[in-house]
């Protein structure tokens, strides 16, 4: 028995020691953002002085704070429509029964499968004849290629799980077809809704490919400033890292809140519903 | 039943009002920039000297399958996929046994160990390549307080290699973690209950009972991963930019040298092509063993 005990306790000891091994880099970036140059350039990690430098100039820096509002814009808009669209089509493939429907699901599964950079060139053609390259709404339709499909497939068991007699009892009651989707469905599956909010917000945050194709000084998003404070001659840590954690707060945000839903959000269209 | 006929006719017209928006706007992001591409991958097309378009038929792709270096691209990829998803696979799994107990602090480390995940892949790559420098580098830090000699590792081909690998490791054994984890803690207690009243030690539980029981679960984990795999590009174009002597340069990365440094985008639309039929076989492999409309039970 007491055996039994003491292996327990090394295992919860071998359990935090996985997640503080695993977490170091993490501690590293946000602990560089503290530093002064020159603690950086020394090699010992834990041993500096702790300073906003970084922070003061990355926050005071015209480029990055554009880039900043750049990856807002795009997230926000990109996400919403995308949770818009996305929540209609799941709707209609779960709850109508239509001819093609079948393959419809599927081709959106197969669209979320794409690589992007399959789809850069075109893109980059596409955006350069309309003449909207270095343009913010251009990064907004490119990320609607992976958030929409990656949301309808997200969505569908959320609008599957919803018992047939709640749009019977309304439909019984003269409820119009759109009436239904926006007051009976739409609260009911308000939980997946935020999950597919937060999940495609951030896949557009984290996107990095479209953005240095498809943008140069005026639409770049954050990103690809923080790769620009590796510099031409010598990488600036502190910058960098302040602006990473700057833009780790969503990651921060998502993994704490949201635990439940993460494993439907990471794995949506892979796994039986 | 009149009503239920009248309102399947209705029905029947309704869904495009629902599937349009996802319809147009997909079909121009994606559907449209796919068939684009193909169109380009006939043309032997150059954006340096654009009026030299010429219609050259298959011949790009065969260009592609007599290209060396993709064949190189291809078999970095293949290397990268089989070294680096075994690992996580693994890490992942023996993560997934040792949190599956109770103790104080089990949600918040499990939720932690998630970060990663989410993590801008671009920082990602970029924290690497800080950790791995010499001179002040992190881990080069640490192998020097173990007494090992400092490696300049994104100098090297071989190291380069290995250090975008341990990259992708660190950032993706955590999905493999939460995936597995959430079929292990699903498991009914009874069968390791019974296993261990049998006498069952530690791996005879993991390989006759954990294991099967979590198959279907690893498969999809397995292809999930594999699919993501194949077009890992940031991460790699922050650290190594492809180099040193294109032993990182994967296929996405060679891709977009090809189109947007020697901008031959013919060719590299042709290579385009190519991996996207590569990811469709996939996609369809994990189809069929995986997924129904679940839409169509009601």
């Amino acid at each position: 028995m007491k055996n039994k005990r003491l292996k327990h306790k090394f295992l919860v000891f071998l359990a935090f020691l996985v997640v503080i091994i695993e977490l170091f880099p993490i501690f590293v970036v946000i602990s560089n953002g503290f530093k002064r140059d020159i603690d950086i350039f020394t090699s010992n990690p834990f041993s500096f002085k702790f300073s906003l430098q970084s922070y003061k100039s990355v926050l005071t820096d015209y480029m990055f704070l554009n880039s900043l509002k750049n990856s807002l814009i795009v997230a926000l808009i990109s996400s919403s429509f995308s949770v818009l669209a996305g929540a209609m089509a799941s709707y209609a493939i779960t709850r109508y029964k239509f001819r093609g429907k079948t393959a419809i699901a599927y081709s959106f599964l197969t669209s979320r499968m794409i690589p992007q950079i399959s789809l850069s060139i075109p893109l980059y053609l596409m955006f350069r004849n309309l003449n909207m390259l270095d343009n913010v709404f251009s990064l907004v339709l490119a990320y609607i290629s992976f958030n929409v499909p990656y949301i309808i497939w997200l969505l569908l068991p959320f609008f599957a799980s919803i018992p047939r007699e709640f749009e019977e009892a309304a439909r019984v009651d003269g409820c119009s077809e759109k009436r239904l989707f926006w007051s009976i469905f739409i609260p009911l599956v308000a939980p997946g809704l935020v999950v597919a909010m937060v999940f495609s917000f951030i896949m557009s945050w984290n996107e990095f490919l479209y953005a240095l194709i498809l943008t140069n000084t005026q639409a770049r998003t954050a990103p690809i400033s923080v790769n620009a404070f590796m510099g031409q001659y010598a990488p600036q840590w502190g910058q960098l890292s302040a602006a990473g954690t700057l833009m780790l707060i969503p990651a921060f945000i998502i993994t704490l809140s949201l635990q439940r839903f993460i494993i439907k959000g990471l794995t949506a269209g892979g796994v039986k519903g | 039943m009149l009503l239920s006929s009248k309102n399947k006719k209705k029905r029947g017209n309704f869904p495009l009002f629902f599937l349009a928006p996802a319809l147009i706007s997909v079909t121009a992001v994606l559907v449209f920039p796919i068939a684009y591409a193909l169109g380009l991958s006939f043309f032997e097309w150059n954006l340096m000297n654009e009026a030299n378009r010429v219609f050259i038929f298959f011949k790009n792709y065969v260009s592609v399958f007599n290209d060396p270096q993709f064949w190189k691209s291809f078999l970095l990829q293949i290397g990268f996929i089989f070294i680096a998803i075994p690992i996580e696979l693994i890490i992942g799994f023996f993560v997934s046994i040792l949190m599956n107990r109770k103790f104080k602090g089990a949600g918040v480390l499990r939720s932690l160990l998630l970060l990663p995940v989410f993590i801008l892949p671009v920082l990602s790559g970029l924290t690497w390549s800080f950790m791995l420098q010499p001179e002040y580098g992190t881990i080069n830090y640490i192998l020097s307080l173990l007494g090992f000699k400092q490696i300049a590792w994104l100098a090297y081909p071989g190291t380069a290699y290995t250090a975008v690998i341990l990259q992708d490791i660190w950032r993706m054994w955590p999905f493999m973690f939460i995936i597995l984890y959430a079929g292990i803690s699903g498991m009914p207690k009874e069968f390791e209950e019974a296993a261990t009243i049998d006498g069952a030690g530690f791996w005879q539980r993991v390989f006759y009972i954990i294991i099967p029981y979590l198959k279907p679960t690893i498969i999809t984990a397995i292809l999930l991963r594999t699919i993501d795999a194949l077009r890992i590009f940031s991460e790699v174009y922050v650290m190594t930019g492809g180099g040193p002597g294109n032993s990182t340069l994967l296929l996405s990365l060679y891709i977009n040298k090809q189109a947007f440094e020697y901008f031959n985008i013919g060719y590299a639309s042709a290579m385009s092509i190519i991996l996207i039929v590569v990811t469709l076989i996939l996609t369809i492999i994990l189809v069929r063993g995986n997924i129904e409309i679940d839409g169509d039970k009601a």
